[in-house]
């Protein structure tokens, strides 16, 4: 756990580590991969590993998308545990694409696997199918579920994506977001006129209307075409780049695509560097429509500072998440007085510093955050606000403050997964969650 | 017609032996309790499922401690996961454990993590009676020595520390977990203590989790009787409480894919009979209660119980039996479930079209088909491809499940009730029937399901 306090100048506390983690906040590297792969067109994971690998993050992923989801598993039990897994898999890849045709099968590792140190990439070169076979890399016990989104669109861009010709699209990595976000951010590309590939595009494969029949695998996602194309692009952009900035900059070392690395764009400033981002890619310019919902949002922050000006926030979520929200809090007229992140991240540190200095917040950051920790500072701090997933909803009630939920997983409220928190869009919907946070919380206080 | 192959089952063609219609006089039972074909979109869960999720982690007083990555821990945390209750509500199922074992750990080992870890829970969480350990996947094949390492740690904070090896790899399903705990809570705490007083009228609730505020409802059943609840194996349950079961007169059994290891090694250690019942619908419950009262010689008790009961549910259930007559139900549960619940169903005049388990052994499937209709499919280890050509093909107007095929079900359009973790419940004996009827009723007349654009 780094812990950190930043106030302009960084004053940096050393802080003995503990060695058991308690209320955990973060997940393992595969079910991270898998969300990368739910959205890929007519895609399947693969997990190789034990019965749980598969079980788990699919229960995780109905709990928060309200969808079915499918993973396949290679099966290993003690046999595979003592002479290797290359059967299973061989076994497994065969048996899915006799079954399910699908056009991309994801093979992820998992600590299992990984010890046992089967030879992934070795055994799916000698297979020949009809499915593309991507293997991704993702043992549990290193990084986190961010690092195996990262791990796992990095590997679809290095097997797929092949220069053939200029294609004026631009590549928008999603990250570890909702299928709302994807529609948002279609939305401002869709109104600056510009043609992107979205990596990887979640907002129908996991937000799939209700309509029969239902077609063999969800619509949309992204198509094997258009990560093929990828290579071709004028540029690349991750929302978040702690979950999809590995691919970007594959893209640039392997194909020259130039990448802008920039904040999640969350709130006013972010939401703006983004767009400025985009049209500095393309020459497009940011038009009236988007300057309107800029405007909006602004209209919205102005008309609910009463309500929420000065409050004290801890903010715990996926790091990029995190330390953009740091600075809408700030737009916003309240104090992000805690921004943390489960997944340990000297990067993470440094972006929040920056909010900090730029803002003259004193802001307490904490990467590789557990949500025993987070409430231990909750307490130390005094705030008023928490915002964090359905995990924490238990320091609201231990702390009886206001609570936002934002991030993976939400289970305990339904729609969080249709409503946008990037862009100006998202930010009128996050002004809307915060502001109706602290009414209630008064109202039942 | 005996074994069949489904559609979608030709490319892996041993499925044919887990797929089964039945037929009356033959004695043919589908392949079970092997190891899920690879690349199977299974649905089942592990060894460790099994151990911590199902049977260690109901046990309200003591850390679940987890030992490996981050990932196993996470996923058998608290909030809105199994829906096992307890009064403990400031401590059990609101925290979780991890060693959160990190690339060098598994290098170099990780029984220091795992002695440090289990020291400072403890300091944090000095109230509890104990702490599990649980090994993970990686521990197994790290050969890290947990039982030398809780030895020395209860040694240092003087409570029950238990490991439990049950890695995600060792068995084909959540069974061998469920038999794993089964062993090691027998062989490290029951018999540890004695009680501070014993009645001649003790029982033992074994195998019940407690899903939703089930035994909150089965036991007042129970003390209406004149019995006594000694312990609850492990709904609800302090470790304190599993040390002194031994001492009860009799294990009534419910669940009995999950606990008949705990209840064989109590029988033939400290002469404690079980007795297998079955806690759902009206006809099973009230059996249940007969035969419990007759072992104590409470018959009168029992009849009075069982009138009062079931006169106070009665006229609405006759309602919803009215209204779902003739309906048509496929189950598929863990295991004993599928088989409790066909009773029931044909209580409420539905008609059980097909029955599967997770992880059900020959037993279990035994049961399903004495129970079971003429023409009816009766299959293991469903996978999701194999669920959406049954959805399709069967046509059921209702599909229970778990939480893994509910979204499914929807997709297609078949309305659906989570017999896991239920939906409104709790499901068991009288009061639970009703609400499990209700539940059903709701899910088939729900008027969403016309709009559906294409369904017919």
């Amino acid at each position: 756990m780094t812990q950190t306090k930043a106030k302009a100048k960084t004053e940096t506390k050393a802080k003995a580590k503990r060695s058991v983690t308690i209320n955990p906040g973060m997940i393992c590297q595969p079910i991270g991969a898998m969300q990368a792969v739910l959205g890929v067109h007519g895609a399947i994971s693969l997990v190789h590993g034990s019965q749980g690998c598969a079980a788990y993050p699919m229960r995780m992923f109905n709990r928060h998308f309200q969808e079915p989801v499918e993973i396949a598993l290679s099966s290993l039990g003690e046999d595979a545990a003592v002479f290797g897994g290359a059967d299973n898999l061989i076994k497994g890849v065969h048996a899915l694409v006799a079954r399910r045709q699908p056009e991309l099968i994801a093979v992820l590792t998992t600590c299992l696997s990984e010890t046992i140190g089967d030879d992934v990439d070795g055994i799916l070169r000698k297979i020949d199918l009809p499915s593309t076979l991507v293997p991704m890399h993702t043992p549990s016990y290193i990084g986190s579920h961010v690092t195996g989104y990262d791990n796992a669109v990095k590997a679809l861009v290095t097997h797929l994506a092949e220069q053939t010709g200029p294609n004026s699209k631009i590549n928008i990595v999603v990250g570890l977001l909702n299928p709302g976000d994807i529609r948002e951010l279609k939305g401002m590309l869709a109104a600056m006129r510009v043609k992107a590939i979205i990596l990887t595009d979640i907002s129908e494969t996991l937000d799939a209307p209700l309509i029969l029949p239902r077609p063999r695998f969800p619509d949309g996602g992204t198509t094997l075409a258009q990560i093929a194309d990828t290579a071709n692009s004028i540029g690349s952009i991750a929302l978040c780049k702690h979950a999809g900035g590995a691919a970007a900059k594959y893209l640039t070392s392997k194909h020259k695509v130039p990448m802008i690395s920039g904040s999640c764009p969350i709130g006013v400033a972010n939401t703006d560097r983004f767009l400025e981002n985009v049209s500095h890619l393309t020459g497009r310019p940011i038009p009236d429509e988007l300057r309107k919902d800029r405007g909006r949002l602004i209209d919205a922050m102005i008309d609910v500072q009463f309500k929420i000006a000065q409050k004290k926030v801890a903010i715990h979520a996926d790091p990029d998440v995190a330390s953009g929200m740091a600075r809408f809090v700030h737009e916003l007229g309240m104090e992000p007085a805690i921004i943390a992140t489960g997944t340990e991240s000297k990067e993470f540190v440094s972006d929040v510093q920056a909010v900090a200095s730029q803002t003259g917040h004193e802001i307490e950051i904490i990467s590789g955050c557990d949500l025993y920790e987070l409430h231990e500072a909750i307490k130390k701090v005094g705030v008023d606000l928490l915002m964090g997933n359905s995990e924490m909803a238990y320091i609201r009630d231990d702390e009886k403050i206001a609570f936002a939920r934002i991030g993976f997983p939400v289970f305990d409220r339904v729609g969080y997964q249709r409503r946008a928190i990037i862009g100006y869009g998202g930010g009128i919907n996050l002004v809307d969650r915060i502001t109706n946070a602290i009414l209630d919380h008064a109202d039942s206080a | 017609m005996p074994l069949t192959l489904l559609e979608c089952d030709i490319p892996i063609p041993e499925r044919e032996k887990h797929t089964y219609i039945k037929k009356s006089g033959e004695t043919i039972v589908p392949m079970c309790n092997v190891q899920t074909t690879p690349g199977d979109l299974t649905e089942r869960g592990c060894t460790y499922a099994g151990c911590m999720g199902v049977v260690g982690g109901p046990v309200k007083d003591v850390i679940h401690l987890i030992h490996g990555p981050i990932g196993c821990a996470y996923y058998t945390w608290g909030g809105g996961r199994r829906q096992n209750l307890s009064d403990n509500t400031e401590f059990h199922r609101k925290y979780c454990f991890s060693t959160s074992m990190q690339e060098p750990n598994v290098i170099f080992g990780g029984e220091k993590k795992l002695y440090n870890s289990i020291i400072e829970a403890y300091e944090r969480f000095p109230a509890v009676n104990g702490v599990f350990v649980y090994a993970t996947c990686v521990i197994g094949l790290i050969g890290d020595d947990i039982n030398t390492v809780c030895k020395s740690a209860a040694k240092e904070i003087g409570v029950p520390v238990i490991p439990f090896s049950c890695e995600g790899f060792r068995g084909v399903s959540q069974s061998l977990g469920h038999h794993i705990a089964n062993d090691v809570i027998f062989e490290k705490i029951v018999g540890t203590k004695e009680p501070d007083r014993v009645t001649p009228h003790d029982i033992n609730i074994i195998g019940d989790y407690n899903i939703q505020g089930d035994l909150w409802i089965i036991e007042p059943l129970f003390e209406a009787m004149g019995l006594r609840i000694l312990c609850t194996f492990t709904g609800n349950a302090s470790i304190n409480d599993l040390a002194v079961a031994h001492r009860a007169k009799l294990n009534v059994v419910h669940c009995q894919r999950s606990t008949p290891y705990i209840c064989e090694l109590m029988e033939e250690k400290y002469e404690l009979p079980y007795m297998p019942v079955s806690l759902f619908g009206i006809e099973q419950t009230s059996k249940s209660l007969r035969d419990v009262a007759a072992f104590f010689g409470l018959e009168d008790k029992a009849e009075a119980v069982i009138e009062s009961e079931v006169a106070k549910i009665l006229p609405e259930i006759e309602h919803y039996k009215e209204q779902l007559r003739g309906k048509r139900v496929f189950i598929y549960q863990g295991a004993p479930r599928a088989w409790h619940w066909i009773k029931l169903m044909e209580e409420l005049g539905m008609e059980v079209i097909g029955a599967a388990t997770t992880f059900g052994h020959t037993d279990d499937y035994e049961k399903i088909i004495e129970r079971i209709g003429d023409g009816a499919l009766v299959i293991d280890n469903p996978n999701s491809v194999e669920l959406r050509e049954i959805l399709l093909g069967y046509k059921p107007d209702l599909f229970i499940s778990g939480l893994k095929e509910k979204f499914l079900a929807y997709k297609l359009g078949v309305p659906f009730v989570n017999g896991h973790s239920y939906e409104r419940g709790p499901y068991a004996v009288y009061s639970g029937f009703l609400k499990f009827a209700k539940d059903i009723h709701t899910t088939i007349n729900h008027p969403a399901w016309k709009l559906i654009e294409g369904r017919v």
